[in-house]
């Protein structure tokens, strides 16, 4: 037995010492290529928590999709850098609207290439569009009221429902990216009506890229990373970098590969305190463009308490507003109107809303419903670096020195869905963003008659008519600066009239390693142009 | 008598592992027969495991509050009757529970497991890209955790109440008792951060191109592919995750070796063997090491199905795209397909290691093979 299991521990060590062998002889066959060898030398490493599902510009609507899409896929305007005050050129070369508000005209450039070096032209911008309408996809939501011709092979025309002269803005957005329309077709890629049934380009696009953008798609794993490399047939300005990796990366693990000062590396969702005890050296910028609201509702019939005006100004007044805002840091900021001041149209910031907690025990008095207890309901989720429940329990506390009471309750966010869109929920709280970087696009969603209205029970007969006067002013004005005005008036009338109360501003931030320049956050929608970054 | 003689017969009692030459004449007539009425009647059991699997899992997760639409679509596309009814119609959510039941199970038949709404891909394809990724985990922590545990848990039952088996005990409990999240940070931060031997998570430098899938498991792709500095850095990726899941496995797994060690070597047979003047090594690794082992299998083999079924948080900790994340992300989305699939793989995984545990245990005891 002894002889058996010394030959067996011989042949064990045999096999090890082979594999070892092996191992070391591998080793000695000299170096691989990486994937380091990108036309334009250096790899790019973007660190982001994924939210990401495909890269089909017609169902995209993640961040990380966002950010994804924007590099593969160029779109009739775009935004420069952080700026996101006006429109500027992509594949059109330039654009007019009508004195109406309702038609506009863009002309496309003439070298602008598809990948495969084909030309860009009007069809392909309107078999996208179509594309994006018929497939049903969330983008399509926005761009329902739209519809889109080519008259001739350098000319496209948006013509939509109503006023809107934000047209322009939607268009700029990644889920507006023009695709190679015979590429498309020939995998599956449909724009009529039943798109919704009929296509089935989706699941090519996650490895093929179909656009003019300035890099295509390596390779794509939504658990785990995006490889980007350069196109080679890129029509615009070269990007600086050859070869970018989004990985997907926990928050935590990101703060400490930021905290060793790498290069080439931009972290994307270090907010709140996760941005304290950084390097200086690092580039941090941000912009708030996310807002924090609790909805009340105004129907008796769902909550006596929360459809008491006197009740709801209580507890706007005993919120601290400041002390809300300072939960986020640096990125925070004490919330004026709904609008953020990422966007045109946001109160200043010297209009921001201040605790009285005399005014809100003396409402609250006036009420007759302070000695009654509402649940607040909210996502059990840590969003843009805050857990929910840390907000939740600080309007519960400052409630609570009004003589407010308020009771905690958090779902799973699967579950605040479900039951907020019910229509019966008196007291909730979530985080809420833009759809496209337009305040407008908050108004109607928000007024009598609107899904969130409807939600909270507000309708034409509770609300006041000045203010849904002013709503309506946003929506039918049509140029932009029009359009701030009346927004700004309408948000003053909110404050008071609607049964919305916003807490906070909070800013989505990137952090880029010192040695890169061009990593700006933007609050565009695409969280940061990779194209645009270069290593100085 | 010398280290190398085996012992003699008549000093063995009836309660020791008889030497496995065999089950003997009258067992060899019927082996065949017998293992195939085995592995047949684990298949069937196997077969209704996974049917049960199916309808637990979907009946779950139609119990879940939550519409996958509300899950999938931006806030205001589910404002949108037309868009969330398309979605409803894509995914087959607008057909009565029965039927879309009935459907999965026609397809499941035919080797199709759906397609997952979260990643647009067949869930047979994620599965095939996620498992490779946490076996490429799990079967290096397994085999470390099995030399540390039944070395230190082997010690700690021979040195029983001295220094080591309190230290090692002490050990088992500090590791039990730690959060595994915790730890996954605490490692990270002191390797990778303040000492900068590990790298920061994932697994392979962003720099490199991963090898072509052939196993999935980067590190054997890379050999195969004959790419050294890939496998290289592969093995690298694993140091920290498998130094967390083996640290975690050890714990548990320790206590267990302790307790069946410590059970043998009480036994009449252990105290007689070292009466005849067996050295202390063999009559271990021989006699008690071999007996304990029983026991332990089971426990090792129910932490290595744990293990390959998905560690959540040590996955999402080190960016490690295995199955546990893509459960973690289904079940966020209410993506059922992607549920079941994983519901099923996990079935099948505790099936299989059950099945693997039950060979193991005839060849470890050839009593239990001629039972």
């Amino acid at each position: 037995m002894t002889g058996r299991n010394g030959r067996g521990t011989r042949r064990l060590a045999a096999l090890v010492g082979l594999s070892t062998v092996a191992v070391l002889a591998l080793s000695a066959c000299g170096s691989e290529g990486s994937g380091n060898s990108g036309g334009n030398g250096k790899t790019l490493t973007v660190d982001t928590s994924f939210v990401i599902k495909g890269l089909d510009p017609g169902t995209v609507y993640e961040g990380t999709g966002n950010m994804i899409v924007h590099a593969l896929y160029d779109t009739l305007v775009t935004f420069n850098g952080s700026d996101i005050s006006k429109p500027q050129p992509d594949l059109a070369s330039s654009y007019t609207s009508s004195p109406d508000g309702k038609t506009f005209t863009f002309t496309l450039r003439s070298d602008a290439k598809f990948a495969d070096g084909s030309s860009v032209t009007s069809a392909d911008v309107v078999f996208s569009l179509n594309r994006l309408k018929n497939l049903k996809g969330s983008a399509a939501a926005i761009v329902g009221g739209l519809s889109f011709s080519a008259p001739d092979a350098h000319t496209v025309v948006v013509t939509s429902d109503t006023v809107n002269p934000d047209v322009p803005i939607i268009l700029a957005e990644p889920y507006a990216g023009i695709l190679n329309q015979k590429l498309a077709e020939q995998h599956g890629g449909e724009d009529g009506t039943d798109a919704a049934k009929t296509d089935s380009l989706g699941t090519y696009l996650n490895t093929h890229a179909i656009g003019s953008g300035p890099y295509q798609i390596s390779s794509f794993d939504a658990a785990s990373q995006v490889v980007l490399t350069a196109n080679p047939k890129y029509w615009g300005s070269k990007p600086a970098y050859g070869r970018v990796v989004v990985s997907n990366m926990d928050v935590q693990n990101q703060k400490l590969t930021m905290a060793k000062s790498p290069s080439d590396t931009i972290a994307l969702d270090l907010a709140g305190n996760a941005l304290s005890g950084l390097p200086a050296s690092l580039h941090q910028s941000g912009s708030p463009d996310t807002y924090y609201q609790l909805r009340i509702h105004a129907d008796p019939a769902i909550s006596p308490v929360t459809s008491n005006h006197d009740w709801v100004q209580a507890l706007q007044a005993s919120l601290d507003y400041q002390g809300i805002a300072a939960l986020f840091g640096k990125s925070g900021a004490p919330a004026s109107g709904m609008v953020p001041t990422a966007y045109a149209g946001a109160l200043p910031a010297s209009e921001a809303q201040h605790q009285d907690l005399a005014k809100a025990k003396s409402l609250l008095a006036a009420s007759g419903v302070g000695n009654q207890t509402v649940k607040l309901l909210y996502p059990a989720i840590t969003y843009v670096g805050v857990d929910l429940g840390t907000i939740a329990a600080k309007v519960q506390s400052d409630a609570a020195k009004a003589g407010i009471k308020i009771q905690l309750d958090p779902a799973p966010i699967a579950s605040f869905l479900d039951q907020r869109d019910t229509g019966k929920v008196p007291f909730s709280f979530s985080p809420q963003s833009l759809d496209y970087p337009a305040a407008a696009s908050i108004v109607a969603d928000v007024l009598p008659g609107g899904h969130t209205a409807s939600a909270a029970g507000w309708t034409a007969e509770r609300a006041d008519p000045a203010t849904v006067a002013a709503g309506k002013a946003v929506l039918t004005a049509t140029s932009a600066d029009e359009q701030v005005t009346a927004l700004q008036k309408w948000q003053r009338l909110m404050i008071t009239n609607a049964p919305y109360i916003t807490l906070c501003y909070s800013a989505g931030t990137a952090v880029a390693s010192a040695d890169l320049s061009g990593a700006t956050y933007t609050a565009a929608g695409w969280t940061v142009n990779l194209a645009g970054v270069s290593s100085s | 008598m010398t280290a190398t003689q085996p012992p003699a017969a008549g000093l063995i009692p009836a309660a020791e592992p008889p030497a496995a030459d065999g089950p003997g004449p009258a067992a060899t007539t019927r082996p065949s027969r017998t293992l195939l009425r085995f592995v047949g009647k684990k298949i069937l059991i196997t077969a209704a495991l996974l049917f049960g699997v199916t309808i637990l899992t979907f009946l779950l997760v139609q119990a879940v509050p939550g519409d996958p639409a509300n899950t999938n679509l931006s806030e205001t596309a589910q404002q949108n009757p037309e868009i969330v009814a398309a979605y409803r119609a894509k995914w087959g959510l607008d057909r009565p529970l029965p039927m879309q039941y009935l459907t999965y199970l026609n397809n499941l038949i035919h080797g199709n497991l759906g397609t997952s709404q979260s990643t647009g891909d067949s869930v047979l394809a994620d599965l095939k890209k996620y498992v490779p990724a946490t076996l490429e985990l799990a079967i290096p922590a397994m085999i470390l955790s099995l030399l540390i545990s039944v070395g230190l848990g082997l010690w700690a039952a021979v040195r029983k109440d001295r220094a080591a088996d309190h230290t090692i005990r002490g050990a088992a409990l500090v590791g039990l008792s730690t959060p595994s999240f915790w730890l996954a940070i605490v490692v990270l931060y002191v390797f990778f951060y303040l000492l900068g031997v590990a790298p920061n998570g994932g697994r392979l430098s962003t720099q490199l191109t991963p090898p072509r899938q052939v196993t999935g498991m980067y590190t054997i792709d890379a050999l195969l592919q004959g790419r050294p500095i890939a496998f290289r850095d592969a093995l690298w990726h694993l140091m920290l995750p498998v130094l967390v899941l083996t640290a975690l496995t050890v714990s548990i797994l320790i206590r267990f070796v302790r307790s069946a060690m410590l059970e043998v070597l009480d036994q009449d047979y252990i105290k007689a063997a070292y009466a005849k003047g067996l050295p202390r090594w063999t009559v271990l690794r021989r006699h008690v090491l071999r007996a304990g082992l029983v026991q332990v299998v089971t426990v090792a083999g129910l932490a290595f199905a744990s293990l390959l079924s998905g560690t959540v948080l040590i996955e999402q900790i080190y960016s490690w795209p295995g199955i546990g994340q893509y459960a973690y992300r289904a079940a966020l989305n209410l993506d059922l397909p992607a549920i079941m699939g994983v519901g099923l793989f996990v079935a099948l995984v505790y099936t299989v290691v059950n099945l693997l545990i039950d060979i193991l245990y005839g060849i470890i005891d050839p009593r239990i093979r001629v039972s």
